[in-house]
């Protein structure tokens, strides 16, 4: 099967180097790794927003320079860390702007908004809201585009833990449906129950796979710094 | 505070219609009074040459032009101020505070002090829009993507004093004759006084490049929130900017061109318009080119009727009533 994501040999100087994967569809990858360790930009590169001189993106086998940039905003939508909004911008016309490579048309922001509980803050301007919330509204403009391709950096950072399981259960009734997701995070816990983690480690790509044959105790402690130990903990669920 | 929702209130054309009754009420306006007051009969008699000789001749030598060019700079610099402020996601960025009316103004005085506008109409013009990218070039290099805004408008007050600079070594350069200086004082102040249809013939483009900027409203709503986030969504983010930058900047530079060093237009045209119809660049785009043209007019019909017997340059009038506001503006933002 052709992978939905390819990336290959992708090197930017100084961020990261020689970066190879790929994702099949269906997958649900968490992306882990120190800070600085190159996580976002690799996530800009996938998403086409970095070119990468050396190395190629390739979407569903095709080359990321030969799909038209609309079409690029309707296959892949990439979330980032945090946004920084200037015009007061209401938090639905935000959301509708997912809709902006298929012609405006608003198909799915109602629903968007009411899925990401947003409803209450839809008149809201954006430039007036908290860091979660912002988190949400950018969360679901990437949802309206109804792109197989999710890329989001850092998605549940901002989150409480109602949202934050939220988001994960919606990202994986996405893959379950055929979609493609990769998502940065720093909770090693949460990673542990996903199907695939990419483990990055100064710029490089330093392991991919299932998270227990990846994140042995060997590798947390080269990578993180961490000794780990399995225990009985607190664990959420949503009711 | 305006609530989020106040401009939703309005149907869609409402705001665009008062605008240009308001424009147009402007206009008529600033035809009839000044140091001869025609009657608004007679004004239309003139404007449609219809046998008063008087007042054909005080519309259409004077007034006409005057008003034209007015209308011309302040859509140009409006616009401008509009198309920076979402380029830079900084609603302070203005064509005055980040240096590149003072790089237009630059390009026009060198010229000047060169004595090469006796040779062609469009040596002023063409300077002018020269030094104007060089300043604009000067911006995008100092402010490199992600720049905060404090670091955007640290380089505007670094350029705005370079090319001051530039235009005041031209100014002191005792080889130039009185009349030049006062050619290049002139440009240094901003004014309307004894414009001709040659100037108006220098600004038409203005209204050319406002057309191109017209279809462009909806992308940059998306690029007014995050260069990288309109790329995802499917803008193709480096073709816009190129486009944005190019017109803000003939924009800016055709107004400085013409008209000198008019301040403030392109800061508090857009932001006004923002709190009563709200940030949506679809809407913005016409009505900032139609309330920049208003508020050039109005600025100029308040110089002329208050300034007495000399007038009040343009400029002086814009940066009398622009500064408190942008001081408002800070202190409300802070």
């Amino acid at each position: 099967m052709t992978p939905a994501l390819t990336i290959s040999r992708a090197t930017i100087p100084g961020r990261i180097d020689g970066v190879s994967l790929a994702l099949a569809p269906g997958v649900m990858a968490g992306l882990v790794g120190p800070n600085g360790s190159g996580k976002s930009t690799l996530l800009q590169v996938a998403a086409g927003i970095l070119p990468a001189p050396a190395g190629a993106v390739l979407w569903n086998g095709q080359p990321l320079a030969r799909i038209p940039m609309l079409e690029r905003g309707r296959r892949a939508a990439w979330v980032p860390q945090d946004a920084r909004f200037e015009f007061g911008f209401t938090v639905r016309s935000v959301v509708a702007q997912g809709r902006y490579a298929h012609g405006d048309d608003n198909r799915g922001v109602d629903e968007a908004l009411a899925r990401f509980d947003l409803v209450s803050l839809a008149h809201r301007p954006v430039n007036r809201i908290s860091g979660g919330e912002r988190q949400r509204v950018l969360l679901a403009r990437a949802h309206v585009t109804a792109a197989p391709l999710l890329l989001w950096d850092e998605p549940l950072a901002a989150l409480d833990p109602r949202h934050a399981l939220e988001i994960l259960l919606l990202g994986n009734k996405h893959t379950r449906a055929g979609g493609t997701l990769l998502f940065s995070l720093h909770d090693l816990r949460m990673a542990y129950i996903l199907d695939t983690v990419v483990v990055m480690h100064e710029g490089r790509l330093r392991a991919i796979g299932k998270p227990a044959e990846v994140l042995t105790p060997a590798l947390l402690l080269e990578v993180f710094g961490v000794r780990t130990e399995i225990t009985p903990s607190l664990s959420l669920a949503l009711p | 505070m305006p609530s989020a929702n106040t401009h939703s209130a309005f149907p869609r054309p409402v705001p665009l219609l008062i605008a240009l009754v308001l424009l147009a009420a402007l206009a008529l306006a600033s035809l009839c009074i000044g140091d001869m007051n025609l009657t608004p009969a007679r004004t239309l008699d003139g404007l449609l040459r219809r046998g008063d000789e008087l007042a054909t001749i005080v519309i259409w030598n004077m007034r006409l032009p005057r008003v034209l060019v007015a209308m011309l700079i302040g859509a140009a610099l409006s616009a401008s101020g509009l198309v920076m402020q979402a380029y830079f996601r900084n609603s302070l960025a203005s064509p005055g505070l980040l240096g590149v009316s003072a790089g237009g103004t630059a390009g026009a005085v060198a010229i000047i002090g060169a004595g090469l506008t006796t040779h062609s109409l469009l040596f002023l013009p063409a300077a002018s829009i020269l030094g104007a990218f060089v300043a604009t070039a000067c911006v995008i290099a100092l402010a490199r993507r992600g720049a905060g805004a404090e670091r955007l408008l640290l380089a505007g007050i670094a350029l705005n004093a370079m090319l001051g600079a530039v235009s005041s070594y031209v100014l002191s350069n005792a080889t130039l004759t009185y009349e030049r200086n006062a050619q290049i004082l002139f440009w240094l102040l901003g004014g309307l006084e004894d414009r001709t249809w040659e100037h108006v013939l220098v600004a038409a483009p203005i209204a050319l490049f406002a057309i191109l900027l017209w279809p462009l409203g909806r992308q940059m709503d998306l690029l007014s929130l995050g260069a990288d986030e309109a790329q995802s969504l499917g803008v193709d983010v480096r073709r816009l900017r190129r486009a944005l930058l190019v017109l803000s900047t003939i924009l800016t530079a055709l107004a400085t061109a013409v008209a000198g060093t008019v301040g403030f237009v392109g800061l508090i045209v857009p932001h006004m318009l923002r709190l009563i119809i709200g940030p949506e660049h679809r809407r913005l785009v016409p009505l900032s080119l139609i309330g920049g043209a208003a508020f050039v007019v109005a600025c100029d019909l308040i110089g002329r009727e208050l300034g007495g017997p000399a007038g009040l340059r343009i400029g002086i009038v814009t940066s009398l009533i622009g500064g408190p506001f942008f001081l408002w503006l800070l202190r409300r933002e802070a």
